[in-house]
């Protein structure tokens, strides 16, 4: 008896049902559902009803590239980004922490760094003038600048630059759940290095590096601003092109039809992810 | 072996070298626009020709880079406030209550930090057009608000599932109104979680480009936009002086932040 008293009284207050979630649902329902729900009607009702903007779409060899592109640069992005951060995980999760928090910093400072400001610092970086190529042709390495920025290299550089964190700090969480008696049972069966890095802590690392890895190529399908700022004309990719069709060509119609296209890979990809992690390991970094 | 630092034999001379050679990658372009940010040359040449405090004068002689400054701060407090109330209030219902399409609710409300920006940009402009809230502050607040609502619930609902009830109940039990309970006990244990969901969420808002660029109107834009313009029409080093500011704020605000934690988790 005195438990469900409890029970109800614990529920007056700060509510702790459903209630309490309404103002959420209220804002996110108003604000966020009705208007890309809305924005997706659009697709097949302007200019006039009918399915003739994903035909556009899929018709046009221009957006078939972009498409192309787009996936292109996300896997290349996400490749390069678990090769890059597989070695630095695995040396932050048995570091000593002292020496791993300079890095753990380091990697952080570049997290909250205004995303902006990166950018513009490999825009400055990249171009053909830049450090980079001076600093190669000084070294005799090469004789003539390379063109590193308005093009998929650029976009690749700045791209790597940005996600690497979100691969790292995942990843270093499920390097360090390895049980090491797991890797020492291996050796004293014999394993060399070789075979026990193939056979055991690969694996065993698995679902972290496809976690990681998903939720960087999700993150570089949708991705503006870098892409924009470092890539060039000639391989533009989804995000961008949805800006342009609706804030210059203003054809929303067009416009609504690609975003739709891109929020159900999206969304497909994310259902994916939960499967695999769970909607708690999700949030990693926070 | 592998995964023990001390016996890892030559292996452990490539990773640290690998790892610097990252670190170093990661602080690459921070470091060096802020020593752009001093260089005497208009034209970016690296290593500058001499050095000067021109291009900060010139940043803050110019009001429209402080007004867009001021913009930002605005609402990323208004979105900061607005999105640790009500992520509060739902962590609550997310983490305690039992009611069905609790799971449902949790993914939808997270949804915001999943779907790219830029589909939800032209969604809430498009909508903002049609209801008159396009280009306004409030237009602005309710935007980011949703974008920052992920990062405020995400860390108060950790800290509210690490926190023991019984510890509320307890205080029920010793007389305590529920609310009264919640306000003195639970609250002040899972401050850290609430005080991570302030700094989140006013950084989602104030580092926000994609909703402002579309949203912007020319009387009212944020600091991300006005860079973007900025980025747009040429490099000029008043930008690097403007990314050199944000870069010491972002500073101040790690050390705050590692500070005040481990004050309050003490």
């Amino acid at each position: 008896m005195t438990g469900t008293a409890f029970r109800r009284q614990s529920f007056a207050g700060l509510p702790a049902g459903s209630g309490g979630a309404l103002p959420a649902l209220t804002l996110v329902g108003l604000f966020f559902i009705v208007p890309v729900v809305a924005l997706l009607l659009r697709s097949v009702t302007e200019p006039e009803p009918g399915l003739q903007n994903y035909a556009a779409l899929f018709g046009s060899g221009t957006y078939v590239r972009v498409f192309l592109n787009t996936f292109l640069v996300a896997a290349v992005v996400t490749i390069v980004t678990i090769v890059v951060a597989f070695p630095v995980a695995w040396m932050l999760a048995i570091m000593p922490p002292a020496l791993g928090s300079v890095v753990f910093g380091i990697i952080i400072l570049s997290m909250w760094t205004n995303l902006l400001t990166r950018t513009y610092a490999w825009m400055v970086l990249l171009q053909r003038t830049g450090v980079i190529n001076r600093a190669l042709m000084s070294l005799g390495i090469i004789h003539e600048p390379l063109p590193l920025i308005n093009n998929l290299t650029g976009v690749t550089i700045g791209m790597v630059y940005i996600m690497l964190p979100f691969m790292i700090l995942p990843l270093v969480g499920t390097l360090r759940a390895i049980d090491p008696m797991t890797l020492r049972a291996a050796a004293l069966c014999g394993a060399s290095p070789l075979q026990a890095f193939r056979r055991i802590l690969l694996p065993l690392s698995l679902p972290g590096i496809a976690a990681g890895g998903l939720m960087v190529f999700v993150m570089s399908l949708g991705y503006f601003v870098t892409p924009a700022l470092l890539g060039g004309t000639s391989n533009m990719m989804l995000a961008e092109m949805i800006a342009q069709t609706v804030q210059s060509l203003l054809n929303w119609g067009l416009g609504s039809a690609t975003a739709f296209v891109l929020l159900v890979v999206t969304m497909a990809l994310y259902a994916i992810q939960l499967r695999l992690v769970g909607a708690r390991r999700l949030a990693g970094g926070l | 072996m592998l995964l023990d630092y001390d016996r890892l034999g030559w292996l452990r001379a490539a990773l640290a070298g690998f790892t610097a050679l990252v670190a170093a990658f990661l602080l690459l372009p921070v470091v060096f626009i802020v020593l752009l940010s001093f260089g005497s040359s208009r034209w970016l040449a690296f290593p500058p020709p001499g050095w000067t405090l021109k291009w900060y004068q010139e940043l803050l002689a110019d009001p429209a880079w402080i007004d867009a400054a001021l913009t930002s701060a605005r609402i990323a407090a208004m979105a900061a406030i607005l999105s640790v109330l009500i992520g509060l209030l739902a962590s609550f219902s997310l983490v305690r209550g039992e009611f069905p399409g609790r799971q449902l609710l949790r993914g939808l409300l997270l949804t915001p930090m999943v779907l790219p920006v830029v589909v939800f940009a032209i969604a809430i402009y498009a909508f903002f057009l049609r209801i008159g809230l396009a280009g306004t502050t409030i237009g602005f607040v309710i935007a980011h608000t949703i974008l920052a609502l992920p990062f405020a619930i995400i860390p108060i609902a950790t800290a509210l599932e690490g926190f023991d009830k019984s510890i509320e109940d307890a205080a029920i039990v010793c007389g305590a109104s529920p609310l009264h309970a919640r306000l003195r006990i639970t609250l002040p244990s899972i401050r850290i979680g609430i005080f991570s969901a302030a700094i989140f969420s006013f950084l989602a808002s104030w580092d926000e480009v994609v909703v402002a660029i579309f949203m912007a109107s020319p009387t009212l834009h944020t600091l991300p936009v006005k860079i973007w313009c900025s980025l747009r029409a040429d490099l000029s080093p008043v930008v690097a002086a403007a990314s050199s500011l944000l870069v010491g704020l972002t500073l101040c605000l790690m050390i705050v932040t590692a500070l005040l934690r481990r004050k309050l988790s003490r």
